[in-house]
């Protein structure tokens, strides 16, 4: 065990009295987290530099990106709610003036305890069995390094609604979640970019969403030579920065990703693939029957391949085999198909589920594809033959002295690809394209970053459990007739509805959250009538800016008796709650956070430890560090020992009690925010040294960071997979077909058919459909002709004003006005000027129910038939944002069951229409 | 001789703006003031489309237009290639500011906050001195300064280093003496392809930016 | 969001926002004031209408370095415009200014050698004013080659056209530099197109509107003025004054448009695109 390295924050220059630098951690957003330091000159904040004492462990150099930066100004916005607030006006509405008072925390905390009272006095779920608390918390799972300990006052509660959404688990990369969990444990999917070579990238704008290690590790492979081909509607920034743009018709993915493979199966010869991994690491070989079911073993069970040593057909798991990959084999078998049918047995035609997949693709040439995609069959047809090139099948590399494959090859998808109707088939393609050459979770190919789904969640290499089948196991929702949950724990009906989602903590975020909020109007048969929460409590989200059909969620919102904000600035959500509380912000308040090992987006590390977020500032006016916040509300609900417990057990970060230190609190008395943090601290000490150490909060203080090396080998699953005798399991998705086809007919016994259009989306090896109609039909089923809507709209991200509540940030403003589309929709100037449409002209953008107005910024970097907004504005009470006059995607796209996948997700996308708008026209 | 020069690779920026973010916190610009900033340049015609990120700033010529103009002398050269303003001398004619050619300077005339009034961090940095004169990019001369007289080497020590070099996530930005051939800079120019904006106007720029790798 | 004064836009080139109407006015007063001291001094002007001529021409110019003073940042530092007479016109203008004010003012008291300097100076001004633009090199419009040329030109015109004005206004006879004047119109009008085709499509356009006003208020109808009152016999008339105007005004609407429409700046161009990650 070697000594983890923690750095000293000292500077290199004498530090001038009254002068302190002092190391904290940014985790704004997904991409992070991220080290910095904050000169602070006097008691006031002034300066963020990068901590370059953690760039020895930092992936990005110990630097922050541009968000970062506006921590000083977001500290003084002179807008921050500074005292807690109560609304005086009960009537809650868009047009309704709150009324906010202030009022002491006194009794502002009174007035939330009596409601939670309240509700423990009457049971802690309602008359449809939904918990009466909700709490919706936004950016992907980061506002959790900022709550302090209020996880742990939410697990001391009970049953607590996380699914009313503000997008996540929707619009975000939700089909890759579950599908690259389950297939290899990739929450998110990453490049293996220091070693990847030729990267397909669909839609995914990396070097806007990668944050400052996804940019700092694509910008060397970029001089190093890897080539980039992005492929994607509009040139973004990452189209920018890439080597070949592909202007792609939207939501046409699935169709050029179908071409690849078919090239791959079709024109190329099969020994260019990787042979050896297909047969011995993937249910390549598994033989498939007439109903589309594995054949199996008649006394086992297990599912049979063709031995080619011995002529006949074994269990996967025979020792010695030869598995053939492709054929049709008549074998001694049983077929099961759901709830353990038996479908056929005895000498029966098997097909290995390779040989099935090359008769799948075999109709999905570039040819077809050119029509579908707008991209030439020869541009499709080089990226596959560049893709399989510089695949290197066959080589290897050592790595932690151990020899792995090298394919230094990989496919990323993009939000509004790998989420919506498509997104399963994009998601599969994409696996199956790193499959076919044996790219999948080796160096330099598509690897997975973290689990959320699976258990352990800090441990991805530890969920890899045998499952059935010679796979790993996943904690699918359980669909067979005893175990099947008709009566949802929460209202977005996670468990019911969506197997994939599991049922562990992130379950509830990565279920369909936009339907907490449509079945309030009205729910569909078969659920529980869904109610609104007797309490909400929200932080760092704002659904009523984020989400789809912001005018009708803010109507909902509305309607919710009792919102407790924890607030920045006054919002658009706010807007409608009850009480606000102003909670010390970034630089004011005190967590210690992970670090290291692998997660989300691009973090790979070589290390793993902790890094304190601290206080750099005394909070400003009566805001209150959330931890104090959440030790209040737990002693005025009697819940004190419930919480303390919780926190020992991990709620905090750290379990309290590890392998080889206590340091638990005692259950019976509240403790303050040092004590807290500072048993957390020596937790993390203990852990992170094998016992050796026990620092507590004033060390972190000085050091800011402390890690101890994190083995290269374990980015790659790979070598865990194959020391456990498993298998990938593709291409061919016997699990998910019988799964959906036994969730159809849990759903059809209690006569629930509103989700069949879903359930068809169960196939083991999904065709291609066409997804862009889907998005058409919205049109054309109001009676509207699609001639008049001639344009997508799609959304991109914006690095400087993504998370962090920073869209009132004036410096964001300012400097995010370099970067094109900040100030309107983005226009081909082609299509502009068919519509007389001139740069900054006032427009209007239109689908049939609604409108939005703005303003045309004409770019060449575009396809004629499509627009961008980028971001999500449209602000209408957030000070500074609500003069941005930029409208947003939001308010135009509906939530619709119609336009959601079995997983649950849906995809920014709308069909509209473009008008030059008179300049005094008003809007809607 | 020394000659501190930025080199700036194309390949690698991003146009993510953090160190346009980064020169703020450093110098306390005011709204609206940019002294490093980075471009979106888009060219070519749909389908067949570029787009650049280009950082841009004073440029410290060896042949600087502003100097050339300036009445005062308030803008000067220094020894080691850095381009200065007395701020106490500049009476604000803003002539330097016509003549560069890179748009580098810059002019505020009051005071001016992000949101009306100052904040604490913006009251604590105010400066009436910068008000209107002009400003612009300055290498962070003084933490170069400084930094040299404790023995660090500005471009490789981050305490000696302008703070857009310290911030730049995509290692986009070196910075470093160019007279010196074994330099970061140096080698940097010496082993890449590179350019000089408005080369043809004889200011004799020492911003050089990286467009492939590949000796020159 | 409004950028800062002076506040960067781009990357097109965008027309400069730190010399407003007040510059202008600089370029405007000097160039016709200077020019007017220049011909009165150089011709046969005697009595009021010279002293007119010549203090108006200091007037002119004394209101166009106050807009520079109302313009500049720090005023109470005017003197530093000094300094740099070894490269800054702008501190070569302020000089030859503190000399051609007594100089002149000499001259209207009827000091002879004083005459002489005044032309001198004032040419020394107006060509200083050129060069002030010319040094200005990042504005295309200002470097231009014939930029200089015209604002002399035109300098010489407005100030000449002024000093036919009071000449014919005092009902003196036309005088023989009339025809020096005449044939710098001609110059003027024949300079205008040489200048403007060569600069970028931008600045171009911004000056159509005062190349019109340069060509019909500024040209035209000066030579028709002059046709008239050369039809009539006698001294100079009405007509040649308002020619004289009429030519002044042309010249102060193109160093206007000049200074606050056409001023595009250089704005940021790459010599080569950078190859990322692979040869296209």
């Amino acid at each position: 065990m070697s000594r983890p390295v923690a750095p000293r924050s000292d500077d290199a220059r004498a530090a001038p009295a009254g002068v302190r630098r002092v190391p904290t951690a940014c985790y704004q957003c997904v991409a992070g987290p991220d080290l910095l330091t904050v000169k602070v000159e006097d008691g006031v904040a002034t300066e963020v530099e990068p901590n370059f004492c953690a760039a020895a462990v930092h992936p990005g150099g110990g630097k922050v990106c541009v968000k970062a930066f506006g921590l000083v100004q977001k500290t003084y916005n002179p807008h921050r709610v500074l005292a807690p607030m109560k609304r005086s006006n009960p009537v809650k509405g868009r047009d309704q003036d709150p009324g906010w008072v202030p009022i002491s925390w006194d009794e502002a905390f009174g007035l939330i305890a009596d409601r939670l009272n309240d509700v423990r006095a009457t049971g802690l779920t309602d008359e449809s069995g939904y918990p009466r608390v909700a709490a919706s918390f936004g950016g992907g799972g980061t506002p959790q390094s900022y709550m302090g300990t209020f996880p742990a006052f939410l697990a001391a509660w009970g049953p607590v609604d996380m699914g009313f959404g503000s997008g996540q688990g929707v619009k975000c990369y939700h089909s890759e979640h579950l599908y690259g969990e389950f297939w290899h444990r990739a929450f998110i999917v990453a490049p293996d970019t220091p070693l990847c070579n030729y990267l397909i990238s669909c839609g995914s704008n990396i070097e806007a969403s990668g944050g400052v290690v996804g940019i700092w590790r694509h910008s060397n492979a970029r001089v190093r030579g890897m080539k980039r081909v992005q492929v994607e509607p509009h040139l973004s920034v990452t189209g920018a920065c890439s080597a070949q743009w592909v202007p792609i018709r939207p939501k046409t993915d699935a169709a050029f990703l179908y071409a690849l493979i078919h090239v791959m199966l079709h024109e190329l010869p099969r020994e260019r693939l990787d042979l050896p991994f297909l047969c011995r690491r993937t249910a390549s070989p598994y033989l498939v029957g007439p109903h589309g079911y594995y054949l199996r073993d008649r006394a086992t069970r297990k599912p049979l391949v063709w031995d080619r040593a011995t002529a006949s057909a074994l269990p996967f798991d025979a020792p010695g085999l030869d598995e053939a990959l492709e054929g049709t084999f008549l074998v001694d078998a049983v077929e099961v198909g759901p709830d353990g049918d038996v479908l056929a047995e005895g000498r029966i035609d098997g097909a290995t589920s390779f040989a099935k997949l090359v008769r799948h693709m075999r109709a999905y040439s570039p040819e077809w594809a050119a029509g579908i995609c707008d991209v030439p069959a020869a541009t499709m047809r080089r990226i596959a033959n560049e893709y399989v090139e510089h695949a290197c099948v066959g080589q290897t590399i050592e790595i932690e002295g151990r020899t792995l494959p090298l394919r230094p090859v990989a496919v990323t998808l993009g939000k509004t690809v790998n989420n919506g109707w498509g997104g399963y088939e994009c998601c599969w393609a994409r696996t199956l394209l790193a499959t076919l050459v044996g790219a999948l979770e080796v160096p330099g190919g598509t690897i997975g970053t973290t689990v959320r789904l699976t258990r352990p969640m800090s441990q991805r290499h530890e969920s890899v459990k045998p499952g059935p089948d010679g796979f790993m196991h996943y904690p699918l929702n359980p669909t067979d007739r005893e175990h099947w949950q008709p009566k949802p724990n929460i209202r977005n009906a996670y468990r019911t509805m969506v197997p994939l989602a599991g049922d562990g903590p992130w379950s509830q975020a990565l279920g369909p959250t936009h339907f907490s909020w449509m079945f309030l109007d009205e729910t569909p048969k078969g659920l529980p009538r869904v109610t609104p929460p007797d309490v909400w409590f929200f932080y760092r989200t704002n659904p009523a800016i984020s989400f789809w059909d912001t005018v009708a969620l803010g109507e909902k919102l509305a309607r919710f008796p009792f919102v407790v904000a924890f607030a920045y600035t006054r919002d658009e959500t706010n807007h409608f709650a009850d009480v606000l509380l102003p909670d010390a912000t970034d630089l004011e308040s005190l967590q210690l956070i992970r670090i290291g090992t692998t997660k989300y987006v691009e973090q790979f590390w070589d290390h793993e430890g902790f890094a304190l977020r601290q206080p750099v500032v005394e909070p400003r006016g009566e805001t209150r560090d959330f931890t104090d916040i959440a030790t209040e509300l737990a002693a005025r609900t009697g819940l004190t020992a419930g919480y303390n417990a919780a926190i020992n057990k991990g709620a905090a970060g750290v379990p309290l009690k590890g392998a080889h230190a206590d340091h638990s609190l005692p259950l019976d008395r509240r403790h303050d925010r040092e004590a807290i943090w500072d048993a957390v601290c020596r937790a993390a000490s203990a852990e992170l040294t094998d016992g050796a150490e026990d620092h507590g909060l004033d060390w972190w203080r000085e050091r800011g960071l402390a890690t101890r090396p994190y083995p290269r080998d374990r980015w790659y699953l790979y070598p865990t997979v194959v020391e456990r005798g498993l298998r990938f399991e593709l291409p061919y998705q016997e699990r998910l077909k019988r799964v959906g086809a036994e969730l159809g007919r849990r759903l059809h016994e209690h006569d629930m058919h509103w989700w069949d259009a879903q359930l068809a989306e169960y196939q083991a090896l999904p065709p291609w459909k066409d997804f862009p109609a889907l998005w058409e039909q919205v049109v054309t089923a109001g009676g509207a002709s699609l001639g008049d809507y001639p344009f997508w709209l799609l959304t991109a991200r914006s690095m400087q004003y993504a998370w962090g509540g920073n869209v009132g940030l004036q410096m964001i403003r300012e400097v995010a006005d370099n970067i094109a589309g900040h100030r309107g929709v983005i226009v081909n100037p082609q299509a502009a000027a068919r519509l007389g449409i001139a740069d900054g002209d006032p427009i209007e953008i239109a689908t049939p129910k609604r409108r939005v107005r703005g303003r045309a910024v004409l770019r060449q970097g575009i396809r004629p038939d499509t627009l961008l907004l980028i971001g999500q504005f449209e602000h209408w009470e957030t000070p500074l944002a609500k003069d941005f006059g930029m409208p947003s995607l939001n308010t135009l796209a509906t939530m619709s069951i119609a336009l959601t996948d079995a997983t649950g997700s849906g995809a920014d996308l709308v069909r509209v229409s473009l008008r030059r708008a008179a300049p005094g026209e008003a809007a809607r | 001789m020394t000659r501190w020069t930025m080199v700036a690779d194309l390949r690698r920026c991003v146009g993510c703006q953090t160190c346009t973010a980064a020169c703020k916190h450093a110098n306390a610009t005011p709204p609206g003031v940019q002294w490093r900033r980075v471009l979106d340049m888009e060219f070519g015609e749909y389908p067949n489309v570029q787009r650049a990120f280009v950082p841009v700033g004073c440029q410290h010529c060896e042949d600087p237009p502003c100097m050339e103009v300036c009445p005062s002398t308030a803008t000067r050269k220094r020894a080691d290639g850095i381009v200065t303003i007395d701020y106490d001398v500049c009476i604000g004619c803003a002539y330097c500011a016509v003549a560069c050619p890179y748009q580098a300077r810059y002019k505020t005339d009051r005071a001016s906050f992000a949101y009306g009034a100052a904040t604490e961090n913006e009251a604590k940095r105010h400066d009436d001195a910068r008000l209107a004169v002009a400003t612009k990019c300055t290498f962070c001369v003084d933490r170069i300064d400084a930094g040299l007289a404790q023995g660090l080497t500005p471009g490789v020590d981050p305490a000696a280093t302008p703070a857009c070099v310290n911030a730049c996530i995509a290692q986009a930005l070196a910075f470093g003496d160019a007279d010196d051939p074994q330099s970061n800079v140096s080698q940097l120019l010496a082993q890449n392809r590179s350019f000089r904006m408005h080369e043809e106007l004889g200011t004799g720029p020492n911003f050089h930016y990286l467009w492939d790798g590949g000796e020159p | 969001m409004t950028p800062g004064s002076g506040g960067a836009v781009g990357p097109d080139p965008w027309v400069q926002r730190h010399w407003d109407w007040r510059a202008a006015g600089n370029f405007i007063g000097g160039g016709a004031g200077s020019g007017l001291i220049l011909f009165a001094a150089l011709g046969d002007t005697q009595g009021a209408p010279l002293v007119a001529a010549l203090l108006g021409g200091l007037a002119l110019v004394g209101a166009g370095l106050l807009c520079v003073w109302l313009e500049i940042g720090r005023p109470w530092r005017a003197l530093n415009v000094f300094v740099n007479l070894r490269t800054s016109w702008m501190s070569r203008e302020a000089a030859v200014a503190a000399l051609l004010v007594p100089v002149t003012l000499a001259a209207a008291a009827g000091i002879p050698l004083a005459r002489a300097l005044a032309v001198v100076l004032a040419g020394a001004f107006l060509f200083a004013q050129s060069r002030i633009l010319r040094a200005a090199r990042g504005i295309p419009a200002w470097r231009a080659p014939l930029a200089a040329p015209l604002v002399v030109v035109t300098g010489l015109v407005e100030g000449g056209g002024l000093w036919l004005a009071i000449g014919a206004l005092s009902g003196a006879p036309t005088p023989p530099l009339a025809w020096v004047w005449a044939a710098l119109l001609i110059a003027r009008f024949l300079l205008w197109p040489a200048y403007v085709r060569p600069l970028p499509e931008r600045a171009r356009r911004a000056l159509e509107p005062a190349g019109r006003t340069l060509r019909w208020l500024g040209t035209a109808l000066p030579f028709a003025l002059i046709a008239l009152d050369a039809m009539r016999p006698g001294p100079a008339t009405a007509w040649l004054a308002l020619a004289g105007v009429a030519a002044a005004l042309a010249g102060s609407r193109v160093k206007h448009a000049l200074v606050t429409r056409a001023s595009f700046n250089q704005g940021f161009a790459l010599a080569r695109l950078p190859v990322r990650g692979a040869r296209p």
